[in-house]
């Protein structure tokens, strides 16, 4: 625990001696700002315009009209911003030789990874830190979000960055440049945010994609044809998809899970990358 | 303290090392050469666990390298051949951390960065960021990274590679300082290195070791066959023939003609300078110079490499 704590602080203090995390960290408060601005001044203008109109002002909601919203904005910048912040962690390392320097340190290369993990999980966590004030300026107004759905909503943006910067960091262990790994980690990321976009006309089955491709042998053992269709599985693995309760403010353990998941199987992928890595030198 | 046995690390078809076998005992510096290409640092990086080996084993310490690589890797000290250094951090930062991920307990961790600084000759960049030192410098925090947990064995990949004559010097001495508590494995392709900071000598060559030797061993190389340097004032032709006959010559080469230089090859264990002069004198040659000739290291690591047994 240790020797993680100490990559991850030296992580962090490269953050923030390089102008990376403030030019991250500026640009997210600047864009999510601004949109939230943008809402908050949209709600306003209509309570206002329909201030005398009991029936319409009673529908108007501070948490449906102004922090959902927030919250898919966020995800969104994420998507840009994120590939930025985890290109350099392992591309970095391989490209000056110090990645020799902690591969013959008396450490794991799964120490390394999840130091670096957390490194880049501090930052993210910095940008959401932050962005905490943006609820809590309007908790001073007449206009009260409900804090319950709020939270639910901040954990969710919190476990998708998490998921994006393990993807992120996947990539980054693929290869020696910078560039590369932040160009494949934003196609990586659009791509899991995008998949799920074809579901309402992917409406076959996933049992009758089976049985075509082993020629009728599925339906032979009797496996049935029925069940969720190739759509519902496209949708479960979309990143942009499973965001949608939190944001409602429902807490489902399935979304949790899924992201989790998510970051499980990329950092334990991105530690069987760097350890063939060093086989093949 | 180290053993390597039969080691081979193949990328593809090309074997970078080759059935390297060698170990290295307590306290002994050991200079590891070659020329560029010849597996030096292959060999240095599988030592110390970075690169798995194809087949064979390293020990270090008594640990296998790739069985238990934490407790082998916490006894190594190593400085690859391009300083691993984080170009964005202070020096002390740096020490620190690298202490840190070494294993150092966290007590001691001051103190040893403050003994690294001091052997190193840090003090006056301590404070620096690391990527504005000189090559120098950033060489000798390289080597402070390396020794900062005090490690059993120090492995050194050509440390004085681009440094100026001076900074040269200063390095082979604190090299030479870790003789006795460290066993050090340094590889150089320069020659005079060796001699100036090692006991001993491994010559490496297209993957295989060439010559295992302590540095007498490899200077007596030379000793088989004796060569003379001649030079004559009035050199006749009947020179050559004259001096064949002295017992002992094998044989008598005319070099770079009308200058009258001549190299005289006899067996090792006669020594014809005395007779040469004499056939001099008698002849009226005009003995201007005599002189042995002595195979430099130079020529024997070049010999090795090439094959040759050094004549």
């Amino acid at each position: 625990m240790r020797n993680v704590l100490a990559i991850a602080w030296r992580e962090v203090r490269t953050y923030f001696t390089s102008p990376l995390a403030y030019v991250v960290v500026g640009v997210f408060l600047m864009l999510s700002g601004w949109m939230f601005w943008a809402s908050l001044v949209r709600f306003s203008s209509l309570c206002l315009q329909y201030g005398n109109n009991p029936y319409v002002f009673n529908q108007l909601n501070v948490n449906d009209m102004v922090v959902r919203p927030m919250f898919g904005s966020m995800a969104v910048i994420f998507l840009l911003l994120i590939p930025v912040v985890t290109m350099r962690l392992l591309a970095e390392e391989r490209r000056t030789g110090t990645a020799e320097l902690l591969f013959t340190c008396p450490i794991t290369s799964g120490q390394v990874i999840l130091g670096k993990y957390l490194g880049a999980a501090f930052l993210l966590a910095v940008m959401l830190g932050v962005t905490l004030s943006y609820p809590l300026l309007i908790m001073a107004t007449s206009a009260k979000p409900d804090v319950g759905p709020t939270l639910v909503g901040y954990l969710g943006v919190l476990l998708l960055g998490l998921s994006f910067i393990a993807v992120g960091l996947l990539i980054s262990a693929m290869t020696e440049n910078q560039i590369v790994a932040a160009v494949g980690a934003f196609g990586a990321l659009l791509m899991l945010w995008a998949i799920g976009w074809v579901a309402d006309s992917a409406t076959d089955t996933v049992a009758y994609r089976l049985n075509q491709v082993t020629f009728g042998l599925w339906d032979k053992l009797h496996l049935g044809l029925g069940g969720p269709t190739v759509g519902d599985l496209l949708n479960k693995l979309s990143v942009s998809e499973h965001l949608g309760d939190f944001r409602k403010g429902l807490l489902d353990t399935e979304h949790v899970v899924f992201y989790l998941s998510v970051v499980f199987f990329s950092l334990f992928m991105t530690q069987r990358i760097v350890e063939s890595r060093r086989w093949r030198g | 303290m180290i053993e390597v046995a039969g080691v081979t690390k193949r990328y593809g078809e090309r074997a970078a090392v080759d059935g390297i076998g060698f170990s290295v005992s307590q306290g002994e510096i050991l200079g590891f050469l070659g020329p560029n290409g010849a597996g030096k640092t292959t060999t240095m990086r599988i030592l110390t666990g970075y690169v798995p080996p194809t087949s064979g084993t390293a020990r270090v310490a008594g640990f296998d390298v790739q069985e238990h690589p934490i407790e082998a890797k916490r006894r190594i000290g190593y400085l690859p051949e391009h300083p691993p250094l984080y170009t964005d951090m202070l020096v002390r930062p740096f020490l620190r951390f690298v202490a840190t991920i070494r294993g150092v307990p966290g007590k001691d961790i001051n103190a040893r960065v403050d003994r690294a600084i001091e052997r190193c000759g840090l003090a006056p960049v301590a404070g620096r960021l690391i990527g504005n030192l000189s090559k120098g410098f950033q060489q000798r925090v390289g080597l402070a990274q390396a020794i900062l947990h005090e490690p059993d064995v120090l492995i050194l990949d050509e440390p004085t590679v681009g440094l100026d004559p001076s900074q040269i010097r200063d390095i082979r001495q604190l090299i030479k300082s870790f003789a006795g508590a460290h066993t050090v494995i340094l590889s150089t392709h320069i020659l005079a290195e060796v001699t100036m900071t090692c006991n001993r000598v491994l010559i490496i060559n297209e993957g295989r070791i060439a010559a295992d030797e302590t540095l007498e061993q490899l200077a007596a190389r030379g000793g088989k066959t004796r060569r003379i340097a001649l030079r004559l004032a009035r050199p006749g032709d009947g020179v050559e023939g004259a001096i064949r006959a002295i017992p002992g010559v094998l044989s008598v080469i005319r070099e770079g003609g009308q200058d009258g230089a001549f190299v005289v090859e006899t067996e090792g264990t006669r020594d014809a300078r005395e007779a040469i002069a004499q056939a001099a004198v008698t002849h009226g040659w005009g003995l201007l110079e005599m002189r042995p000739i002595t195979l430099s290291l130079e020529d024997i690591f070049i010999c090795i490499i090439q094959g040759e047994e050094a004549a």
